[in-house]
């Protein structure tokens, strides 16, 4: 909530003269402009509606002549309240940086910038205020006039309208700014705007955050007489530095300044009978027939502009791109100043350059599948309609440690599984939920969750996957990305979306009492739908008219673990999983009729799609390390299951309980055929005794990613093998994964002594053996694309070689001569050593292995190119590994180490904890960039506490 | 121009009595450079020509230079005690002195030796490149005066004489009677505290490292002029490792690690206060300083490692004596001779 400082003067007025436009680097002595080239400034004069009015312009035109280049093109850029065109100062920069490429050659088009001040604000003229501001004050700017100041500086500054012009606004400048592109929507050729609104219902409250300063009475105050507003939109940015600070408040230091940022907030028709509101009206009417182009850089963390006005712009540019709509880029932890916070210019220019010089190639498809694809419904239909229909789909296990007495597992067979699928895809449908729909889905996996998921994928509608295991916050960030329409949620997961906020009209999964029911909003639940239609008739008729969804329709979006960064909304359409389907079933012989328990999810849910049984272990699933042998052998005994999917996590804990296992839970384990643990690589030496313990099964252990769940695989002999005939220390460092899966292909992106990948030029891992690179991979169930992420999805699919669609992992590695594959890390986690870069992997690998070692994280500190390896180490139980009072390292351990390393790596510093961060959902993943800022504060001499 | 100084060539060492100079004196002697040798006391060498004078003293240097093909000029007085005007008349005026006389001379190639400290203003080095001088910022009256000879030197660079600076960090190893010694001393004794965490990365150059290093630079030296190298190990350790190392190989007791609260600053001040303390029980021959300056507490409390990149590939050469090596030759040569010296 905003908070506004004690008002003095509050209701007395003092006017305000008018004073022509000013250059600010004349008018300012003691501020400095950082990032702001005085060439680009200038001070024009414009017709306006009434009368020559003088404006201060940013405009890098005078500059691209000097430099003998002629514009390809106009951005017209303009701020909104209270900021100034200083705010655009990366986006002239870069106009000028592209000019100069291209002299040198470069082949980027040469945008030319038109920043003005908006009248009133900023440098340009401030106009006389006789009376304070307020709704329809007469010497206030209205939106109509600010939009048509702009056809007057467009005259004034001759640009050329024969070449693309494209808008750029921000706050209530992108109001403006898409007013004024609808308007001449024949001259301007492509819109984009950062956080703004060009709609609000009249009946609902403005934001709290504006509420505060509109209030009748206190809007003269807050946004004039003090500089109120002003500090308060300054505050909104993540971390700025004092003098960008001091430059936007410079045109606004005094109360003469401020008379436009009052007129502002003044304008904004919160009500119906508002003078600006007709004109706002039309503006968001119009957008609808937006056909050009249209982009939005958001910062979802705006106190005003908030996620609600990103989904009704974004409904509105719906015909934006012939239909396509408008591309949106939602900067997960940044604000209402989005383009302080980040990067804004790159993601503008990237976007420009690809809408106006380098469209994507249409013709880039992904590799065939592995093997024919069937919809994820197909396979479901055949075994309700086979002699396996009474035969079960889905157990769920009761508790083995609390379970009452005689609780047995709860079985669904095929044909009940096909009915309830079919019975709540019609109830959700007259509901009102329909093809498109995004839903959440909070639900513990178990038979609910099965039934649900393919109610939900009939219906064509996206199944929005983000797990617990992303902590309870990241899992709010996702929800919030994703934007769902709907929630399916038990209790705790409809209370916290009650609690946090979370968008979407909610479903429950049991019918809850009347007063649950009202407080956590549900207005409809799973469990009374599914009675509901079973008892009507018309179920059947009903679905007969929904038509079955499409390959290309989007089916479920996951979220990437978040290890590094904020999770990532992955998109997956229908024929993309289809294909890892039929990849699953191939790779690992899993046919209709195999038995599967299921404790890792993304696999897990794909049991009926497969025509395998699902069994559902007793695990808290956001805790894979809580699954026990004894669970496994339960579930394995109930659900006749011959296959096991797990994580890591799961597998090590299996291991550790292992000795409680009865003979017979034993010998139940001796069904199991496969195992599979995925998220993360696993030690050879736990491989061998999970191979003790489930003695019939082949242990696989496949590599892969959210984006792409399955890409190589590796059994445990093969990965004995590899260990014995590693003899090449550089080229095989890291950890051997396998070799790429039937249908996959693999590109390298060679790292340079910088640790940055190849940006063109990608290699072919056969003529490449030993390079690290980064990994980029092509197949047909990779993710379709991120979600509302246009620059990390562009940048993830930037390669074009062979004509395939590529994806950039983020991972690096290497292939050896034998064509296995090798894992170093993450791209992120490089460590660019003098002799050239590495992995972390590299060192973790060997010192892992050590007996004292329970687990290991390598990092650089150091300047880029010049680092030196630190070893952070997480002894095993009962090791006492370092000096007393210290993290470092008794000599003697270190030298262990180094010893360790020493075919690969150079190690400076051996450093001991109780424990390593890791992330939550595979809790295997080392957070190693907050590792690496804690050792470089530890080798800098600074005493700090555990990381 | 030869783009080469090969022997036999005739090359003049400044300041040979102590163990760096003494070192590439007989090395660069072996290898067959004419090596003339100047200082106030005796070198102790053979296979030299050995002049005894002051830098002060213009007749003495002018004599020295004379004819010579090279010169390295490593004299220079690095204590803490002493009065400002001494480190500046050996320091800057000698440096002067010897490049005037030098230029008088027609003596083409010197190669000074410098410091790290010259560039630095206190704070934590990290991967740090060899810095522009600053007599300004830099830290007591040694690096200061430093820093302004090196920039003395910097200027003949333009005057035509090739020029190149070479910075060496923290030498050790048998018979160095500055690090090595006084850190095992005080071992002995039982009073060497490792203060902080003990983890603050230091960089060191290993004597025998340390003179490969020279002689390559003076055999490059016409093809590096204008260059300033720091020159080390490059294999940065955790400072508590490295006197715990140092200790156990000069046949002293483990060193107790004693965390103190507070930064490294006053770690570093608490360091000279303990080790200014501790110069009546340890004290070296003939040169009355005590056993730790506020510079090497400095040192040994906060982060100082280096950029190796350009100085190996400059120099073509890399350290053939890594730091477990050097340990265990420093263990073996006080088995063999009961000392450090």
């Amino acid at each position: 909530m905003v908070k506004l400082p004690r008002i003095p003067g509050l209701g007395s007025w003092r006017p305000i003269s008018a004073r022509p436009a000013q250059n600010p680097h004349q008018a300012l002595t003691k501020t400095p402009l950082p990032g702001l080239d005085p060439v680009w400034s200038r001070v024009v004069q414009a017709k306006t509606d009434d009368g020559r009015r003088s404006f201060h312009v940013l405009d890098t035109g005078p500059v691209l002549e000097e430099l003998g280049v002629a514009p390809e093109g106009t951005i017209l850029a303009v701020h909104g309240n209270p900021t100034w065109s200083y705010m655009w100062r990366e986006v002239l920069a870069e106009s000028v940086r592209q000019a100069q490429q291209a002299l040198n050659g470069g082949s980027g088009r040469i945008w030319r910038v038109i920043a003005p001040d908006q009248l009133d604000m900023g440098f340009s003229e401030r106009l006389a205020h006789p009376e304070a501001p307020s709704a329809g004050a007469p010497s206030y700017r209205k939106l109509e006039q600010r939009i048509t100041d702009l056809d007057g500086l467009m005259d004034a500054l001759e640009v050329e309208t024969d070449k693309p012009l494209v808008t750029l606004g921000h706050d209530w400048g992108g109001i403006i700014s898409l007013a004024w592109a609808t308007r001449h929507h024949q001259a301007v050729d492509a819109a984009i705007s950062l956080n703004t609104a060009v709609d609000h219902p009249s009946g609902e409250p403005v934001p709290a955050a504006l509420r505060a300063a509109m209030a009748p009475g206190v809007l003269p105050a807050s946004t004039v007489t003090t500089d109120g507003f002003l500090k308060v939109t300054l505050s909104l940015a993540e971390d700025m530095d004092d003098e960008t600070r001091r430059a936007f408040r410079s045109p606004y230091v005094s109360r003469r300044g401020r008379g436009g940022i009052g007129g502002f907030v003044a304008d904004i028709p919160a009500l119906a009978e508002h003078d600006s509101r007709t004109v706002l009206e039309e503006t968001s009417a119009a957008l609808r027939e937006w056909t050009n182009p249209a982009l939005l850089i958001w910062g979802p963390k705006d106190p005003v502009f908030q996620d609600r006005y990103l989904h009704d712009l974004l409904d509105r540019l719906g015909n934006a791109a012939d239909g396509q709509g408008a591309d949106l880029h939602r900067f997960e932890g940044a604000g209402h100043l989005v383009g302080e916070d980040k990067d804004i210019s790159e993601v503008i220019f990237t976007w420009l350059r690809q809408r106006f010089d380098e469209p994507q190639d249409q013709s880039l498809a992904s590799p065939e599948p592995a093997a024919e694809i069937m919809g994820l419904h197909d396979q479901l239909e055949e075994m309700a309609a086979s002699w396996r229909r009474e035969t079960p789909a889905a157990v769920e296990m009761p508790p083995v440690e609390l379970a009452a007495p005689g609780e047995q597992p709860v079985t669904v067979s095929w044909s009940q599984l096909r009915e309830e699928v079919n019975a709540l895809a019609s109830g959700l449908y007259e509901l009102g939920v329909s093809r498109g729909d995004r839903i959440s889905l909070l639900v513990q996996p178990g038979n609910s969750l099965t039934v649900i998921l393919y109610a939900c994928l009939r219906l064509g509608a996206v199944a929005v996957v983000a797990d617990a295991g992303l902590g309870i916050k990241g899992l709010t960030r996702a929800v919030r990305s994703a934007r769902p329409d709907w929630v399916i949620g038990q209790r705790t997961g409809l209370t916290a979306a009650r609690v946090l906020g979370w968008p979407g009209r909610r479903i429950s999964v049991d019918a809850l009492s009347p007063r649950a029911t009202k407080m956590l909003g549900v207005e409809a639940s799973v469990e009374r739908l599914l009675r509901r239609a079973g008892s009507l008739a018309s179920t059947a008729a009903a679905l007969q008219e929904i038509p079955a969804p499409a390959a290309q329709d989007d089916a479920a979006i996951l979220f990437t673990s978040g290890s590094t960064g904020p999770a990532k909304g992955v998109v997956y359409t229908h024929g993309r999983l289809g294909a890892l389907v039929a990849l699953l079933r191939q790779q690992f012989g899993v046919a209709p009729g195999a038995s599967l328990i299921a404790g890792f999810a993304p696999f897990a849910l794909l049991g009926p799609a497969i025509g395998a049984t699902s069994v559902t272990p007793d695990m808290v699933v956001t805790k894979p390390a809580t699954l026990t042998a004894a669970a496994v052998a339960e579930a394995a005994a109930a659900g006749q299951a011959t296959m096991f999917f797990g994580s890591p996590a799961a597998l090590k804990n299996v291991a550790a309980t292992a000795h409680r296992l009865t003979d017979e839970q034993r010998e139940a384990l001796r069904r199991i055929r496969l195992v599979l643990s995925a998220g993360a690589p696993v030690h050879p030496a736990l491989l061998d005794t999970v191979q003790e313990i489930f003695p019939e099964a082949e242990l696989h252990t496949p590599y892969g990613m959210t984006e792409g769940l399955l890409q190589a695989d590796f059994t445990r002999e093969e990965i004995h093998q590899a260990a014995e005939e590693s003899a090449s220390p550089r080229s095989q460092a890291g950890v051997c994964v396998g070799r790429p899966v039937s249908g996959v292909h693999f590109s390298l992106a060679p790292l340079d002594q910088l640790g940055r990948p190849a940006e063109t030029e990608l290699l072919d891992p056969a003529e490449a053996p030993g390079v690290l690179s980064e990994l980029v991979v092509s197949a047909a169930h990779l993710k379709e694309r991120y979600d509302r992420l246009w620059f990390t999805d562009q940048q993830s699919r930037r390669d074009t070689k062979d004509q395939l669609i590529w994806h950039r992992t983020g991972d690096i590695g290497a292939f050896d001569a034998q064509g296995r594959l090798w894992i170093q890390g993450r791209l992120q986690h490089v460590i660019t050593t003098p002799a050239g870069p590495i992995g972390p992997g590299v060192v973790e690998t060997p010192v892992d292995a050590l007996a004292e070692v329970a687990r290991s994280a390598a990092v650089g500190v150091g300047p880029v190119g010049t680092q030196s390896v630190v070893v952070i180490v997480e002894a095993e139980r009962g090791q006492k590994l370092h000096l007393p009072g210290t993290p470092l390292a008794r000599p003697e351990f270190a030298r262990e180490v180094r010893a360790a390393c020493a075919d690969v790596q150079e190690v400076s510093t051996v450093l001991v904890v109780d424990s390593l961060p890791t992330d939550i959902r595979h809790n295997s993943k080392i957070d190693r960039s907050a590792l690496a800022q804690w050792a470089e504060q530890v080798v800098a001499g600074k005493k700090v506490s555990a990381p | 121009m030869s783009t080469e100084l090969l022997p036999p060539s005739k090359v003049l060492i400044t300041g040979a009595s102590g163990l760096l100079g003494r070192s590439v004196a007989a090395r660069l002697a072996e290898l067959g450079y004419a090596v003339t040798t100047m200082q106030r006391s005796a070198s102790g060498l053979t296979g030299v020509r050995e002049l005894r004078g002051s830098l002060t003293d213009p007749d003495a240097v002018a004599r020295a230079v004379e004819g010579q093909d090279a010169i390295i000029h490593m004299a220079a007085k690095v204590s803490v005690s002493g009065a400002r005007e001494e480190f500046e008349n050996v320091n800057i005026r000698g440096t002067e002195q010897i490049f005037d006389a030098a230029w008088a001379a027609g003596v083409e190639n010197i190669l000074y030796v410098s410091s790290p400290s010259v560039a630095h203003a206190g704070e934590s080095l990290v991967g740090a490149s060899a810095g522009a001088p600053d007599p300004v910022h830099a830290q007591g009256n040694y690096a200061q005066t430093k820093a302004a000879a090196e920039l003395i030197a910097q200027e003949r660079t333009s005057l035509g004489t090739n020029v190149l600076i070479m910075r060496p960090h923290l030498v050790w190893g048998p018979g160095d009677g500055q690090l090595t010694h006084r850190i095992v001393a005080r071992a002995r004794s039982g009073r060497l505290p490792l203060l902080g965490n003990g983890a603050a990365l230091v960089d060191t150059l290993y004597i025998d490292n340390a003179v490969d290093a020279f002689t390559a630079g003076l055999r490059r030296l016409p093809q590096l002029a204008g260059e300033r190298l720091v020159v080390t190990n490059g294999e940065p350790r955790p400072i508590g490792e490295l006197l715990i190392g140092i200790a156990e190989a000069g046949g002293a007791r483990r060193p107790r690690l004693r965390v103190t609260p507070g930064v490294a600053k006053a770690a570093g001040l608490a360091i000279e206060k303990v080790w200014a303390g501790a110069s009546r029980f340890v004290q070296m021959p003939g040169d009355g300083e005590p056993p730790m300056t506020k510079f090497l507490a400095e040192q040994l409390s906060t982060a100082h490692w280096f950029d190796q990149r350009r100085t190996r590939e400059l120099l073509d050469w890399r350290p053939s004596v890594n730091v477990e090596e050097g340990l265990a030759r420093l263990a073996d040569h006080v088995q063999r001779t009961g000392s450090v010296l």
